[in-house]
């Protein structure tokens, strides 16, 4: 998959320098959207428009929903609450009421809007952080794996921009990916088992429409939970030219993470690991929604996506790309 | 500045400009990690650290502002964090009754109140579910108008136990066995611990715990008001109390008091090695009056209600089990506790609880109690016999010894437990 069309004899970019491009770089690689750009880039200045970064950002995009890979993994994430569903239904009779299995799953018998949640927390310790680990992993590595990188970075667009907008479409892909899960999860709660008013954790039972805005709420939550994963993928992506090595790489991490914050050991660690507060998004389901929870863990992200969004400018704006 | 590539050739200069130039950046990461870490370390600090300045109180009307303190209405989030130190067999026993009574009983003899409520065997029964509060740290949401209306909600993950008292009416809403027990309590009842929480005879407030604490301690102990502190974001003194006898594990009980109203709104117990045994405090709260449906409950549709008379609970013998109970709890573990009525030895800080050993075929049934592997791994193994695997042999017994709770069981069968050492163990139990 290709940014670029045209391939000239490969040139090394190398770490970028206070020299202006030279005129002979401008032709090649233009996205009709990035026409207007060149010319002000022959003339030496790089425009730091809004327009700018949103062609390039839509061009990520684009890029990233129109592979196969990405259909798949967001086939796949939809195929789980679906599976789940049937699962349930099948097995009603042993499953009801009785304690264990995972959260949520008991009551989606009484009420498919349950099924959104069960969903959710099924695939956010495994499901979703391995297809993320997979988008973000590969966002920059691949372009490199590919030789595409060198391409992408002659265009005008800057290191800085090109890293915030894989970054934007990895984001992107999370929310995408949770809407994946939530929906058809909805689907297929709505298909096969009465719908209503839902129970929350705290016992107080409220009606359809409340439950469906919290579910909306939950889902965004969710994605933003993934942001941090997101930052480490990118900067893991940037330290090596193989895709399947970055894919692999970030997919581990989040794996060991997991590891470590189970260790009953660890816990003068575990409240900095960035899996630890994932599942606090069941704490909107109290009666009245119970925000610390949500909120530290928005945090952690934050500071994640400080870190290691820092971490992956510094090596990408300072790396030699040769490939 | 441009940051795109250029193709010139490199001279020495410009590679070694890129060089230092890609060191300082990869400081960047490392910059914002610190600071990070720093500020989240330091924003509680700073928050936190506030010495308000308050008029001088002494220690005799800080402590009448607490105990005067009529502040009946109060909503708001408690952190409880408990390191009592007991060994997770002796928990899972105090969870699902039997000897429960004991330890729970010895819980709040260390305040020197000493209760010792029965235990009650429901999934969804609110002393086995707040037992848990003794080990951990947890997170308590609750919410407080009169006397007559409570609510506690225990905040897990993913899911949810509350209790909600309301007039003669008692509901514990337990969402991970989406089960409700239902409790129509008798007024009289009530009305004999008005400041502990519904039922349960566990503080679960600051307020309840320091209330314990000072209304029985405060003649026994040395009593000072050892500065101001911000609790929950309100200005607070700080009350310390130390026993002033000696042979109590507890070295110092240090309790915040809202400055404005006397509210109690953190209470933290050190050990006498320093450590901290137990932190109950107020990150949120609010002194307004909650919301009346905070405290109305009706089991929702799909939930297992099990139904108890508040006359087949007072019956102590555990006729009295729920009919439907979701969880299969073993009967008779109360039976021993019939024989092994519990009483108290001492006063104040060195309160000693004593009971006997509920007998071998008992025990066994309690042990079995216990949950998951554990309880099945106990369930051949008689209490004795968990006794010497806990305990160390002493003069009189076996002693079991934690952070706090030292628990001596003699050779004729007799507990004697409390926050004490050991000689006063001794000396209680007449071994010595």
């Amino acid at each position: 998959m290709s940014q670029a069309e045209v391939a000239p004899p490969a040139p090394t970019v190398s770490a970028p320098k206070a020299a202006p491009v030279s005129t002979t770089v401008a032709a090649p690689v233009m996205e009709p959207v990035m026409e207007p750009m060149a010319a002000s880039m022959v003339a030496g200045v790089r425009p730091q428009t809004a327009a700018g970064f949103l062609a390039l950002f839509r061009n990520e995009i684009t890029l990233t929903f129109r592979r196969t890979r990405t259909i798949a993994l967001l086939g796949l994430l939809a195929a789980l609450p679906v599976l789940l569903g049937v699962v349930v239904k099948i097995q009603t009779g042993n499953l009801h009421g009785g304690p264990g299995g995972p959260a949520f799953i008991a009551q989606v018998t009484q009420n498919g809007l349950f099924l959104v949640f069960a969903a959710i927390t099924v695939a956010l310790p495994v499901f979703l952080p391995m297809t993320v680990g997979v988008v973000a992993g590969d966002s920059i590595a691949g372009e490199a794996a590919t030789g595409t990188l060198r391409y992408l970075l002659v265009a005008p667009a800057g290191r800085t921009r090109l890293l915030a907008a894989k970054f934007a479409a990895a984001m992107a892909f999370c929310w995408a990916a949770t809407l994946a899960v939530a929906l058809s999860a909805l689907a297929t709660g709505a298909a096969l088992f009465p719908m209503g008013g839902m129970t929350l954790l705290s016992g107080d039972t409220i009606g359809l429409g409340g439950a469906l805005l919290r579910a909306v709420l939950i889902a965004g939550v969710v994605a933003l939970s993934l942001a941090g994963l997101v930052a480490i993928g990118l900067f893991v992506s940037t330290l090596t030219g193989s895709g399947i090595a970055a894919m692999a790489t970030t997919v581990g991490l989040v794996i060991l993470v997991q590891i470590l914050d189970s260790l009953p050991q660890l816990q003068a660690i575990q409240p900095w690991l960035f899996t630890d507060h994932w599942l606090t998004f069941a704490d909107l389901l109290r009666e009245p929604m119970y925000w610390d929870g949500v909120l530290h863990n928005l945090g952690l992200q934050a500071l994640y996506l400080a870190v290691f969004g820092s971490a992956a400018w510094a090596r990408l704006t300072s790396r030699d790309i040769t490939a | 500045m441009t940051e795109y590539a250029g193709f010139e050739g490199e001279k020495n200069g410009e590679v070694y400009r890129s060089r230092r130039r890609a060191a300082l950046r990869l400081l960047v990461p490392v910059a914002v990690a610190a600071v990070a870490v720093a500020g989240v370390n330091l924003v509680p600090a700073l928050a936190s650290d506030g010495s308000p300045t308050l008029p001088q109180l002494t220690a005799e009307q800080l402590i009448g502002k607490a105990l005067g303190s009529d502040t009946q209405q109060l909503s708001g989030t408690v952190q409880v964090s408990a390191d009592l130190g007991i060994p997770s067999e002796l928990l899972s026993l105090t969870g699902h009754g039997g000897a429960a009574a004991a330890v729970t009983g010895t819980a709040g003899a260390a305040g020197g109140s000493g209760q010792a409520k029965e235990a009650n065997g429901s999934a969804a029964s609110p002393e086995s579910r707040l037992t848990a509060l003794l080990a951990g740290s947890h997170t308590l949401r609750v919410a407080v108008d009169g006397p007559d209306k409570q609510r506690i909600a225990l905040v897990e993950s993913l899911a949810e136990y509350d209790v909600i008292h309301n007039g003669d009416q008692l509901w514990a809403w337990d969402s991970s066995s989406n089960s409700a027990l239902h409790l129509s309590a008798p007024q009289g009842a009530e009305a004999k611990h008005p400041s502990s929480a519904p039922l349960t005879g566990l503080p679960t407030t600051p307020q309840e715990v320091a209330r314990q604490f000072l209304a029985q301690s405060a003649a026994s102990s040395t009593v000072a008001v050892s500065g101001t502190a911000t609790v929950a974001g309100r200005s607070a003194y700080e009350l310390s109390l130390k026993p002033k006898q000696t042979g109590s594990t507890i070295g110092e009980v240090r309790i915040a008091v809202d400055s404005a109203t006397g509210t109690p709104l953190a209470v933290v117990a050190t050990g006498t090695s320093g450590n901290t045994i137990l932190d109950v405090h107020f990150s949120d709260v609010s002194l307004g009056q909650p919301a009346a449906k905070t405290f109305t409950f009706t089991p929702p549709p799909g939930a297992t209600v099990t139904d108890q008379r508040a006359g087949q609970k007072a019956a102590v013998g555990g006729a009295a089990k729920p009919q439907n109970s979701p969880k299969d709890t073993p009967k008779g573990q109360r039976a021993p506790l019939d024989k092994a009525a519990p009483q108290l030895i001492g006063s104040d800080w060195t309160t000693v609880l004593s009971f006997h050993l509920p007998s071998d075929e008992g025990s066994a049934a309690v042990t079995g109690t216990a949950q998951g592997a554990k309880g099945r791994k106990l369930s051949g193994l008689s209490a004795s016999s968990l006794v010497k695997s806990l305990g160390k042999p002493v003069a009189g017994g076996e002693l079991i010894s934690t952070k706090v709770l030292n628990i001596l069981v003699t050779d004729d069968g007799r507990v004697y437990a409390g926050a004490v050492t050991l000689p006063v163990l001794q000396t209680a139990a007449g071994v010595k």
